[in-house]
């Protein structure tokens, strides 16, 4: 990135002959005021740049190193998931959900296909929920891990990357061994899921929950207690409720605003009113303030923790039985519609559904993304940001490209 | 479509969608054209001249106070059972604040269901007025919607495309779209099935 101004004399700071560090701030912001010419420029930040998480393009207004404005492209990756979604049967859609979120496919698949069973009344089997609970529940760690560990990358900090994609590596194989698939799964069905848990996959998963349980302490001393990472965090990039609000942003980024609010203990769907859990909400007594950057890296670390705990109450308490519900073959809803949010790791997924009946295929099939919401937000955000602040916001608000664009 | 009930307010299922149906046809007594507050998905349809005061009213009242559009679709109905050919156009909006306390903490109650507002625009001139201005987070709902299924929204400064290019060919979700034969000489192979 460049983004100084290319001519114009050199700011002449130290009248006096003091060292230019030696001038507090404002003071500095005066004199380049007074001295300096200052040219506005806009540059592009993508779409391949690393730290925009995908195929995000940023014009950035700049002047010196603030930006003054900025304005996010997207749709570089549009698959048209609504076309194909109305085009194609219920349960062939599912796949495609997969591929809105990559980085939270099993999520997406528990939501998409509650939305079509509540369209249609199917009944899922009591055992099916509990495991599409702790598939999901893994998913998030997996999600979660993958935006510490990156953000971390962003702010310049390597080795916490490479540590937690050991145990993103082992969750993968984990979710791999149950659905034959690493990243994208089509593991939950319309009525159920695919297959059943076996005795060595539960003990797989219990390695699993105890190494994140063990190393979590770890990588938290590396990068949430590193003063570093507080000092590129703290304080920058403050969302407020009302601000959250306006303009959709849910998920972490919410919650670290200060709001108290989580579907999957306000709103519970499917079985998620059954366990005990708490949800991480942003307060000033964890360092920077209520809202910034620190704040949503830390709901995230915390929110691993919690969905250990749901999955450890769900292994305790789940029943015997069928995993697939009875589906009519050929299904086809009566006609109606359907407004399903859940809780994802990026934030609230909402899928609207409208069935005209007597049709296998949807009328309509409307995705909310969260990370479409999120990312939007920036333009308000970063104005009057420092350009490493500007990486520093966009990689706290862990979009995922897949899902802006769809 | 379902048909309303005779008394929807007494018959719905959320308190607080109710008491968004008494306050809109108090203050707009002509607004509402119809409502479901039944079942999974409650909706009220207004008019599309009223959707501005509607929304203000939504977001404004203490006891109501939807202070997130959660998302803007549009749905074609190019030949309906009955009536026109006409695109809705749904505002689903939810609350994240308490109310009517107006605080963020955590809520007593265990459901806090979303609002659907819809509105019918006829199919060959589709055009509804912003509601940036209410809920920044709209911007881009709207921007995608004239994109996808070219419903124009007015009152606002610009409305460029966002996910397709500037010079794509019609809005693909309208059920009358067709392939276009080709886009800036590649040649286009419609999948089959779509």
């Amino acid at each position: 990135m460049s983004g100084g101004t290319p001519e114009g004399p050199g700011p002449d700071l130290g009248s006096g002959g003091e060292p230019a560090g030696a001038v507090e701030f404002h003071e500095r912001q005066e004199a380049v005021g007074r001295d300096v010419r200052t040219e506005e420029m806009v540059f592009n930040m993508g779409p391949q740049h690393p730290a925009t998480h995908g195929v995000l393009r940023v014009a950035v207004k700049t002047d010196g190193e603030y930006v003054r404005a900025l304005q996010p492209h997207v749709g570089n990756i549009h698959r048209c998931a609504e076309k194909i979604g109305e085009s194609v049967a219920f349960y062939q859609w599912i796949p495609y959900l997969d591929r809105m979120d990559y980085l939270a496919a099993m999520c997406n698949e528990h939501i998409g296909c509650m939305a079509i069973e509540r369209l249609g009344g199917i009944e899922v089997p009591e055992r099916a929920e509990y495991i599409r609970v702790i598939v999901a529940e893994i998913q998030r760690i997996l999600s979660h891990l993958m935006a510490i560990g990156v953000y971390g990358l962003d702010l310049g900090a390597f080795t916490p990357f490479l540590h937690q994609f050991r145990e993103r590596e082992r969750g993968m194989d984990l979710l791999d061994h149950l659905s034959g698939g690493r990243l994208l799964y089509h593991y939950v069905r319309i009525g159920g899921v695919k297959r059943d848990f076996s005795q060595d996959w539960l003990d797989e998963l219990e390695a699993f929950l105890s190494s994140v349980e063990t190393r979590l302490p770890e990588y938290n001393t590396l990068l949430l207690h590193n003063r570093i990472f507080q000092a590129r965090t703290f304080d920058v990039g403050i969302i407020d409720p009302a601000m959250a609000a306006a303009w959709g942003v849910t998920g972490p980024g919410l919650r670290a605003a200060g709001v108290d609010w989580d579907l999957r203990r306000d709103a519970p769907y499917s079985i998620y009113d059954r366990f005990d859990f708490e949800v991480p909400v942003g307060h000033s007594g964890i360092g920077g303030q209520v809202g910034d950057c620190f704040q949503r890296h830390w709901v995230r670390v915390r929110e691993v923790e919690e969905s250990l705990k749901i999955i450890r109450q769900a292994l305790a308490q789940m029943p015997e039985g069928p995993v697939m519900g009875r589906v009519p073959k050929g299904f086809k809803p009566p006609a109606g519609e359907v407004y399903m949010r859940g809780e994802n790791p990026r934030g609230e997924l909402a899928v609207y559904m409208v069935s005209a009946g007597k049709s296998d295929k949807a009328w309509r099939a409307r995705c909310r993304g969260p990370s479409f919401s999120n990312i939007a937000c920036i333009t308000e955000v970063a104005e009057g940001m420092l350009i490493a602040d500007l990486v520093a916001l966009i990689g706290s608000m862990d979009i995922v490209l897949g899902e802006v664009d769809r | 479509m379902a048909e309303p009930s005779d008394s929807p307010v007494a018959a719905a299922a959320d308190p607080v969608t109710a008491k968004a149906l008494e306050a809109l046809q108090a203050a707009l007594p002509d607004a509402v054209v119809d409502s479901v507050l039944t079942g999974q998905h409650p909706w009220i349809q207004v008019r599309a001249q009223d959707l501005r005061a509607t929304c203000r009213l939504l977001r404004d009242d203490p006891a109501l106070r939807y202070d997130c559009c959660h998302l803007i679709s549009a749905v074609d109905f190019p030949a309906p059972t009955e009536g026109e050919p006409h695109i809705d156009v749904v505002y689903h909006l939810v609350s994240y604040v308490v109310r009517p306390e107006a605080s963020y903490a955590k809520r007593a109650e265990k459901n806090d269901p979303f609002l659907a507002i819809k509105v019918s625009l006829p199919r060959e001139k589709p055009e509804v007025p912003t509601v940036l201005d209410i809920w920044i987070g709209a911007d881009w709902h709207e921007r995608e919607t004239w994109d996808l299924m070219g419903v124009r929204f007015t009152g606002r400064a610009e409305l460029p495309r966002i996910l397709l290019p500037e010079d794509w060919p019609g809005h693909p979700l309208r059920k009358d779209w067709e392939f276009p034969a080709s886009y800036h000489g590649v040649p286009i192979i419609p999948p089959e099935g779509l």
